[in-house]
């Protein structure tokens, strides 16, 4: 008897020994659990002048012209610059160029070059160099860039430090796209140098390693023509594991992270010098219904459906309050953004809504959308509410490239009902907010248009916007959209994320922007 | 034993062959390409469908194979469609991160399992026994990923000890080699336990002891030796799996091993990588059952080869 009771008793031990391991990995924390902006200034001291980013993944490419991923564009503009660049605020303001001005025939766009800029290989920057990298562009297709480039008529050389960029036709995106056009030492390109592997740009640090999989490292560049970077190196870290990330924090083998876990955010803020800060993104949250379906194809069932979800609750329950309610088709982060009346929750409206459109019984649909856990939890979140008017949905979570494969088919075989997605502009466009995902040339196998939205006069407004340059015409015309958008409601809007890091106290000058990409330009480590 | 050895060697080749076919032929045909992965989300119908005429991916299927065939016969495994990086590079330092870890978890787990089997075996019945198999079966039933997690809050926040991974320094293995051995060390305590128990009843054992042997001896020389042929059949099993690199490990601890490439790889239907992968454990898997069947001979001259 006595000798079947030790097992038992060490059993208890061991459980005991980890229960006390868990307890010790959720302390709980005093400070508040609202976001906060910019890092607080704190006397705290870095151990190091290493700055540490740690980013949930690794790079894709490091070739600036073959970037699509944030993360990517993070670590490529510590090498590299473009003409132009976003502000804090997201305005376009020059960067390698001194000035530009647009052409009224909103074609023709002149760019005024800084004077004494050097490439990290010595090279000089001026208008040959520009022209090399639009040729660079336009010669081989496989490079992410060359689409966008191939909508310019020409690149011209006016004089050393003057360059002319002439479009095919007028695109009032055009400005914001070009910040994303990175210029490379025409001299590496001459030499073929394997961007992939190294990099000559011109800014602020220079390449020391990759590691593929693990890290990224870059150190500052002595010739530097603008503020010189004050760390000695910034190697930007793929930590895959939420938990791990946070540890890293918490150790301070990490000095900044993104993302942070919403769910763990409010746990580590204040502790081990840890400041936790939010801000909003460029991406929406929504829910595509496919109006071709008859159920949906009743404008009266997709307001119904909207009035019938609770954005607050929505946003608590799937991001620990860090999404924002969005009163457009896209978040207020992107240009011309115009505010609408809200949906707000009332499910008495959303009631008698459906039964004016016939469907107060409701009926059924199947709701797609990612199989991570994140995107599963919203997704519950909707069937849950939408259950409330009747409507039962079936979810239906799927591995993201097989479901890209469901998606991008013709119409005659599309079996979308809802589709639990977000979208995101890097160019911060309104545009680009919209065209791919609402126009009517744009549904599916073509792009993203999977509500089968197709409204003439919606077309209409946008086309007639990318051609407009006058920012006035542009604010009315973007209105306009938007409010048809609002009205009609191809979607479920459910709100704008906000994005979360986590810094220790002893970092400075690092920027967190709308989507997602990091700006450590003026990181600094206090001593 | 050198006949043995050519004949299965060639025996392998159609065997690659055949298992080259199958992983080509399952990777295409699940649903998804990289391509769009790789363009931007804005990036429209004709550009998809001109980057994947460009990457051939219009080409039969068998065409298709036999391009990559002949791209692996000139040692060119090709470039991820990820980051363009050609394989062979990819391949090399992945390795190393698996292997290395691999060898530590191996080596730690095996001493210890095979002492706390032989320890038990003596003792059976005693606390000894049991507080041996309390050990074991807690490390094959502690899930990889919590306990991953749990070394790295106790060792690394609480107490500062050891970095939360990366392999940058010998310290950075200690953790993940730990939770990796964990599974492995229980395992092999089972079995060596076992195994042990049934070579102690057997008939030699009693002579040795009978001709008045020290218990020690008889312990290590006579029981253990012979029970080694399991003991061997379960690490080469074990390394096998491991060698494939533990998904889970590597992800607590920041590892960029074989086992997150996989992974990386499937997501964004990285087909070359995850041919070159898929044949790399295959090859891996018989080469190491082909060493624990010639192992067996060495440690019993009684099992023959013909």
């Amino acid at each position: 008897m006595m000798k079947k009771r030790i097992p038992a008793l060490m059993l208890a031990a061991a459980i005991a020994f980890s229960a006390a391991g868990c307890s010790g990995g959720n302390q709980p924390s005093e400070s508040s659990t609202a976001p906060s902006g910019e890092p607080s200034t704190s006397s705290a001291t870095a151990p190091d002048n290493d700055l540490v980013v740690a980013f949930n993944t690794d790079i894709q490419s490091m070739d600036p012209h073959n970037t699509t991923d944030t993360l990517s564009i993070t670590v490529s503009r510590t090498m590299y610059e473009s003409l132009v660049t976003f502000d804090e605020n997201q305005e376009v303001v020059p960067l390698l160029a001194e000035s530009y001005t647009a052409e009224d025939d909103n074609l023709t766009y002149t760019f005024k070059l800084r004077q004494g800029v050097k490439f990290h290989d010595g090279t000089d920057f001026n208008a040959d160099a520009v022209i090399a990298n639009y040729e660079r562009c336009l010669a081989d297709t496989t490079l992410r860039q060359n689409s966008r480039v191939a909508k310019w008529e020409s690149c011209t050389k006016v004089d050393d430090y003057t360059v002319a960029i002439k479009l095919k036709e007028p695109n009032s995106s055009f400005i914001n796209q070009f910040t994303q056009f990175q210029i490379v030492s025409p001299k590496a390109l001459e030499e073929g140098l394997d961007l992939n592997k190294n990099a000559a740009g011109t800014g602020q640090y220079t390449f020391k390693e990759h590691t593929e999989g693990d890290h990224v490292t870059v150190v500052p560049f002595a010739d530097y023509w603008g503020t010189k970077a004050t760390v000695d190196s910034l190697t930007f870290r793929a930590v895959p594991e939420d938990g791990s990330r946070v540890a890293m924090l918490q150790t301070g083998e990490a000095d900044y992270i993104y993302p942070m876990p919403t769910v763990q955010a409010a746990q580590v803020d204040g502790t081990d010098n840890i400041t936790v800060g939010a801000v909003a993104s460029n991406i929406m949250r929504y829910v595509t219904l496919n109006t071709n379906l008859p159920e949906l194809s009743d404008k009266r069932v997709r307001q119904a459906m909207n009035y019938a979800i609770d954005k607050q609750a929505y946003a608590a329950v799937v991001f620990s309050g860090y999404c924002e309610e969005v009163l457009s088709c896209y978040p207020s982060t992107v240009s011309y953004y115009s505010e609408q009346t809200p949906y707000t929750y009332d499910l008495e409206k959303a009631k008698s809504l459906m039964e004016e459109a016939g469907y107060g019984d409701g009926f059924t649909l199947t709701l797609w959308g990612d199989n991570i856990s994140a995107e599963q939890t919203g997704m519950q979140f909707v069937q849950q509410q939408l259950a409330q008017i009747g409507i039962d949905v079936e979810v239906l979570p799927m591995e993201p490239s097989t479901l890209s494969d469901m998606i991008y088919v013709d119409e005659d075989e599309a079996e979308i009902n809802m589709w639990y997605v977000n979208w995101s502009a890097s160019s911060f466009d309104a545009d680009g907010s919209m065209r791919s995902i609402l126009h009517s040339d744009m549904v599916p196998p073509k792009s993203a248009n999977t509500a089968y939205f197709r409204n003439t006069e919606f077309d209409s407004l946008l086309d007639q916007a990318i051609k407009t340059s006058d920012p006035e015409q542009l604010t009315d015309l973007y209105a306009q959209a938007q409010a048809i958008v609002w009205d009609e409601a191809p979607w479920l809007f459910l709100g704008n994320d906000e994005l979360v890091y986590g810094a220790k106290s002893y970092v400075s000058g690092i920027t967190l922007n709308p989507d997602g990409s990091v700006d450590v330009t003026n990181a600094a480590l206090a001593q | 034993m050198g006949r043995y050895f050519v004949k299965r060697v060639l025996s392998t080749i159609p065997l690659l062959l055949v298992i080259s076919i199958l992983i080509f032929a399952f990777i295409h045909l699940i649903p998804g390409d990289p391509v769009r992965k790789m363009l931007p989300k804005e990036a429209t119908q004709e550009e998809y469908e001109q980057l994947k005429e460009e990457l051939g991916f219009n080409d039969p299927l068998p065409v298709q194979y036999i391009n990559y065939m002949k791209g692996i016969f000139h040692g060119d495994f090709g470039e991820s469609y990820k980051n363009g990086l050609p394989i062979s590079e990819i391949f090399p330092a992945r390795l190393k991160a698996t292997l290395t870890l691999t060898l530590w978890a191996i080596l730690w787990s095996v001493v210890l399992g095979t002492l706390i089997g032989i320890v038990s075996a003596v003792k059976r019945g005693k606390f000894l026994d049991y507080a041996g198999m309390v050990i074991a079966t807690s490390g094959i039933s502690v899930p990889s990923f919590w306990l991953g997690l749990m070394l790295i809050q106790i060792f690394s926040v609480k107490l500062g000890w050891l970095p939360t991974g990366q392999l940058d320094s010998w310290k950075g293995y200690i953790l993940p080699a730990i939770t990796m051995g964990c599974s492995i060390m229980g395992t092999l305590a089972r079995y060596s336990r076992s195994s042990m128990l049934e070579t102690m009843q057997e008939d030699y054992v009693r002579t040795a002891r009978a001709k008045g042997q020290r218990e020690s001896l008889v312990v290590l020389r006579h029981a253990f030796r012979n029970s080694l042929v399991q003991v061997v059949t379960v690490v080469g099993l074990q390394i096998g799996g491991l060698l494939a690199g533990s998904v889970l490990v590597e992800t607590v601890f920041s590892i960029p091993g074989l086992g997150r490439l996989m992974v990386d790889s499937i997501n964004f239907r990285d087909y070359k990588v995850i041919q070159a992968l898929l044949m790399f454990f295959a090859v891996e898997y018989i080469v190491i059952n082909l060493i624990v069947d010639l192992l067996y001979g060495v440690l019993n001259p009684k099992i023959r080869y013909d």
